[in-house]
C-alpha cells in the first residue's frame, strides 16, 4: 500500500517543509489566522476580564474555568474529530450521559473493570453509528439525530429517571476531580491529554490523514483508494470513546449521575467549543489543541459576562453574538466556495 | 391546483401508506383515538410545527439549516405577551403586539440570512448564533418579575376554539401552509430556494440573485417562526422563554423523514407538512395506548433511522457523498 507517500506529499506543509523554503513563509503558513485566532480570543478574554475585574483571575477562579471545561472539552474534541471527516455526532453528548448512569451503576460493584467497560462499551455505540453511517450512506446529521433520541431514552430507562449516586468505590472515580495539578483538576488535563493523543493521530499517523483526506474532498479520497468506510466508523468510534470520557468527568465531578442532571446539555456547548476551536464544519480543518482553548472560551464566557458586571440574564444574548462573531471572524472564505 | 395534488401522490406514498397504517393500528390499540375529539386535539398540537416546519423546509431545501426555531420562538412569543393584556402590567397594543413580536422573528431571520449570505458563515454556527440570540433576549423580556400570564378570556381561548368543527389554531396553521406552497411552486423565489439547493454554483452562474433568495428564506423562515412563537404562547396561555422547547427536534426529523433531504435541492412543503403529522400522530397515539413517555424519543430516533435508511437505500453507490 501506499499511502503514506501519498499522503505525505499530499500536504503543501509537509511539500515546503521538504523543499526547505524560508523561514518566514513557513511561520506565516503556521500562523495563519484560524490557527493563532482561537487561543487569542481566550486570552484576550482573559485580558478583559483581568482589567476590569482581577479577583476572577485567582487559583480559585482558574480551577472553576477548568473544572466547567473539562466535559465540554471532551465532547467538543471528539466533535472535532468527526467535524474533521465532514460529518457531525449529534449523539455524542448522549452518549456521555448514557456513559455517566451507566458508570455509576457499574463501578460500585466492578470497581476498575466497570470503568473500562463502559469506556469499550461507549466506543462500540460511537462505532455502530459510522458503520450504519458509512454502509447505508445517510446523512450524519438526521443519522445521529435518531441515534440521539434512542440513547435518551436508553438513559431515562436504565436510570429509571432517577439520580443514580456513587455508593461505593467513589474515591475511585471523584479523585479524578479532587486532585488537582497546577490548580487544575485531573479531569481537565485528562481532556489536554486527549486533544493532544488525537493530534498526534491527525498528525502524525496514516490513520488521521485520512479522515482529512475524507474531510477535505471525499469523492477524491474514495478514487484515492482511502478506506472511508473504516475511517468513518473509526471516527464515530473516537468520538463515543471520548463521550465516555467525558461522562467519566462528569461523574467524577457530581459523585452522581442523572439523565437531566450536570453534563445533561453538553451538545451545543460542545459544538460551539468545536467551532470556536476553528474547527470547520464543512470538514477536512481542525486542530485538537486549538479546541482545547475553544472549550476554555466557551466554558469562560458565563463567567466573562459575570466578571464585566452583565446580569445573567444577558448570557445567552452575549453568547449567542459571541459564537457568531467568533466565527465570522475565524471561518475560511475562498472564492467561490459554495457554503451551506 | 392539479399538479400540486399529482405531485404530492406521486412522491410520499410510502409516507401516506405508514400515516394510514399508524391510524389503524393506533385504533385498535385505543379506541378513543378515532374519536373527533381526539383528531382535534392532533390538528391542535400539530398547528405550532406545522407552521415552522413550512419556514424550516425553505431553508432545508436551500441545503442550509436552521437551528435558531426554538430561540426565535421564545423571543417572539414573549414580546407578544408582553404587548397583549397580561398579569404584569396594563399595557395593551392589540394588532400592533403582533406586529411588533413578529417583526423580532423577522428581524432575528434577517440576521441570520445576512451573515450567512454576506459574511458566508456555514448557517449551521449562524442559526445556532441565532437561536441563544432570541433565547437571550426571550429571558432578558421575561427578567425578574412574575409570570405573565393572559388576563383576555377571548385571546387564551381563541386557539382551542373550534371554527367548521376545526380548531382556530389549525386554521392558521392551514393558511400559513397553503401560502407556503403557494410560494414555493408558483413563485420565482420558491423555485430559487430549490435551484439554489439543487446547485447554487450553476445557480449563480445562471445569474439568480442567490444572496438575495437565501436571506428571504431566512427572513421568511424567522416570520414563520415567531407566528409560531405567539401561537404556542397563545396555547399555553403564559409567557416563557422556552415556549419552543422540543419543536426543532420535530420540525427536521418531519422534514427529513418525508423526504426533504438535507443536502438541499428535493423535497416540499406538503411533504413536510405529512411528516409533521406522522411524528405528531406517533406522538398522540403512543400516549393513548399508555407507552411510558420516557420511551418516546427512542420510538422517534428508530422510526427517523429506519426512515433515512429506507430513503437512502435505493441510491447507494460505490462513490456516493453523503454528508
Amino acid at each position: 500500500m501506499t499511502y503514506e507517500l501519498a499522503n505525505s506529499s499530499d500536504f503543501p506543509a509537509e511539500k515546503r517543509r521538504a523543499k526547505g523554503i524560508a523561514p518566514m513563509k513557513a511561520f506565516r503558513q503556521f500562523a495563519a489566522w484560524h490557527t493563532i485566532a482561537p487561543p487569542l480570543v481566550f486570552f484576550a478574554m482573559l485580558l478583559v476580564v483581568g482589567i476590569f475585574n482581577p479577583n476572577y483571575l485567582g487559583p480559585f477562579g482558574i480551577s472553576i474555568v477548568a473544572a466547567t471545561a473539562a466535559p465540554i472539552l471532551l465532547v467538543a474534541v471528539g466533535q472535532a474529530m468527526v467535524l474533521n471527516i465532514g460529518s457531525i455526532d449529534l449523539s455524542n453528548a448522549a452518549i456521555s450521559m448514557l456513559g455517566a448512569i451507566l458508570l455509576a451503576l457499574w463501578v460500585p460493584q466492578l470497581g476498575v473493570a466497570g470503568i473500562l467497560g463502559v469506556l469499550v462499551l461507549m466506543t462500540l455505540v460511537g462505532a455502530l453509528n459510522g458503520f450504519v453511517l458509512a454502509h447505508t450512506q445517510v446523512p450524519s446529521f438526521a443519522l445521529t439525530l435518531g441515534t440521539l433520541g434512542i440513547l435518551q431514552t436508553a438513559a431515562l430507562v436504565i436510570s429509571d429517571s432517577q439520580t443514580i449516586y456513587l455508593t461505593q468505590n467513589r474515591e475511585l472515580v471523584t479523585a479524578f476531580y479532587n486532585t488537582s495539578l497546577a490548580f487544575v483538576p485531573l479531569t481537565f488535563w485528562i481532556g489536554v491529554l486527549v486533544a493532544v493523543a488525537y493530534w498526534v493521530l491527525l498528525r502524525f499517523t496514516v490513520v488521521g490523514q485520512n479522515m482529512t483526506a475524507v474531510g477535505k474532498n471525499e469523492s477524491g479520497a474514495i478514487l484515492s483508494a482511502v478506506p472511508h468506510r473504516r475511517i468513518k466508523t473509526i471516527t464515530f468510534a473516537v468520538s463515543g470513546f471520548t463521550g465516555a470520557v467525558a461522562g467519566l468527568c462528569i461523574v467524577a465531578q457530581g459523585g452522581s449521575a442523572s439523565a437531566s442532571g450536570l453534563g445533561s446539555n453538553l451538545l451545543l456547548p460542545g459544538i460551539a467549543a468545536a467551532l470556536v476551536g476553528g474547527t470547520s464544519i464543512s470538514g477536512g480543518l481542525t486542530n485538537p489543541l486549538n479546541v482545547i482553548f475553544g472549550a476554555l472560551t466557551v466554558a469562560f464566557v458565563p463567567i466573562a459576562i459575570q466578571a464585566l458586571g452583565f446580569s445573567a440574564q444577558a448570557q445567552s444574548l452575549v453568547y449567542g453574538i459571541f459564537i457568531i462573531l467568533v466565527v465570522a471572524l475565524t471561518t475560511t472564505r475562498t472564492r467561490g466556495l459554495v457554503i451551506k | 391546483m392539479q399538479s400540486i395534488l399529482s405531485r404530492s401522490i406521486k412522491g410520499p406514498i410510502g409516507l401516506i401508506v405508514s400515516i394510514l397504517v399508524l391510524i389503524v393500528i393506533f385504533s385498535i390499540l385505543n379506541p378513543r383515538f378515532g374519536s373527533i375529539e381526539n383528531l382535534q386535539n392532533v390538528l391542535y398540537q400539530a398547528s405550532v410545527p406545522l407552521i415552522v416546519v413550512v419556514g424550516a423546509t425553505l431553508v432545508i431545501q436551500m441545503g442550509s439549516i436552521d437551528l435558531s426555531v426554538e430561540g426565535v420562538m421564545g423571543a417572539s412569543g414573549m414580546a407578544w405577551i408582553l404587548l397583549s393584556p397580561n398579569t404584569r402590567h396594563a399595557l395593551d397594543l392589540g394588532p400592533w403586539a403582533w406586529v411588533i413580536a413578529i417583526g423580532l422573528g423577522l428581524g432575528l431571520g434577517l440576521l441570520s440570512g445576512l451573515v450567512h449570505a454576506k459574511l458566508k458563515v456555514p448557517s449551521f454556527v449562524v442559526t445556532l448564533g441565532t437561536w441563544y440570540v432570541g433565547l437571550g433576549i426571550a429571558i432578558l423580556l421575561y427578567g425578574n418579575g412574575m409570570l405573565p400570564s393572559l388576563t383576555s378570556e377571548a385571546l387564551a381561548r381563541w386557539p382551542s376554539r373550534l371554527s367548521l368543527g376545526l380548531p382556530n389554531s389549525f386554521w392558521l396553521a392551514a393558511v400559513v401552509i397553503l401560502g407556503g406552497i403557494l410560494a414555493s411552486n408558483y413563485t420565482g423565489f420558491g423555485r430559487g430556494v430549490l435551484a439554489v439547493g439543487n446547485n447554487e454554483t450553476i445557480a449563480r452562474g445562471g445569474g439568480m440573485a442567490v444572496d438575495r433568495i437565501k436571506i428571504a428564506a431566512f427572513t421568511v423562515a424567522g416570520c414563520l417562526s415567531g407566528l409560531a412563537g405567539i401561537l404556542a404562547t397563545m396555547q399555553l396561555g403564559s409567557g416563557s422563554p422556552d415556549i419552543g422547547f422540543g419543536q426543532l427536534f420535530t420540525v427536521i426529523p418531519a422534514a427529513v423523514i418525508a423526504g426533504t433531504a438535507l443536502g438541499g435541492g428535493e423535497g416540499g412543503v406538503l411533504r413536510s407538512i405529512l411528516g409533521v403529522f406522522l411524528l405528531i400522530i406517533l406522538n398522540n397515539g403512543l400516549v393513548l395506548a399508555g407507552v411510558d413517555p420516557d420511551f418516546q424519543s427512542g420510538v422517534f430516533g428508530a422510526i427517523l433511522i429506519v426512515a433515512i435508511v429506507a430513503v437512502a437505500w435505493p441510491t447507494r453507490g460505490a462513490l456516493k457523498v453523503a454528508k
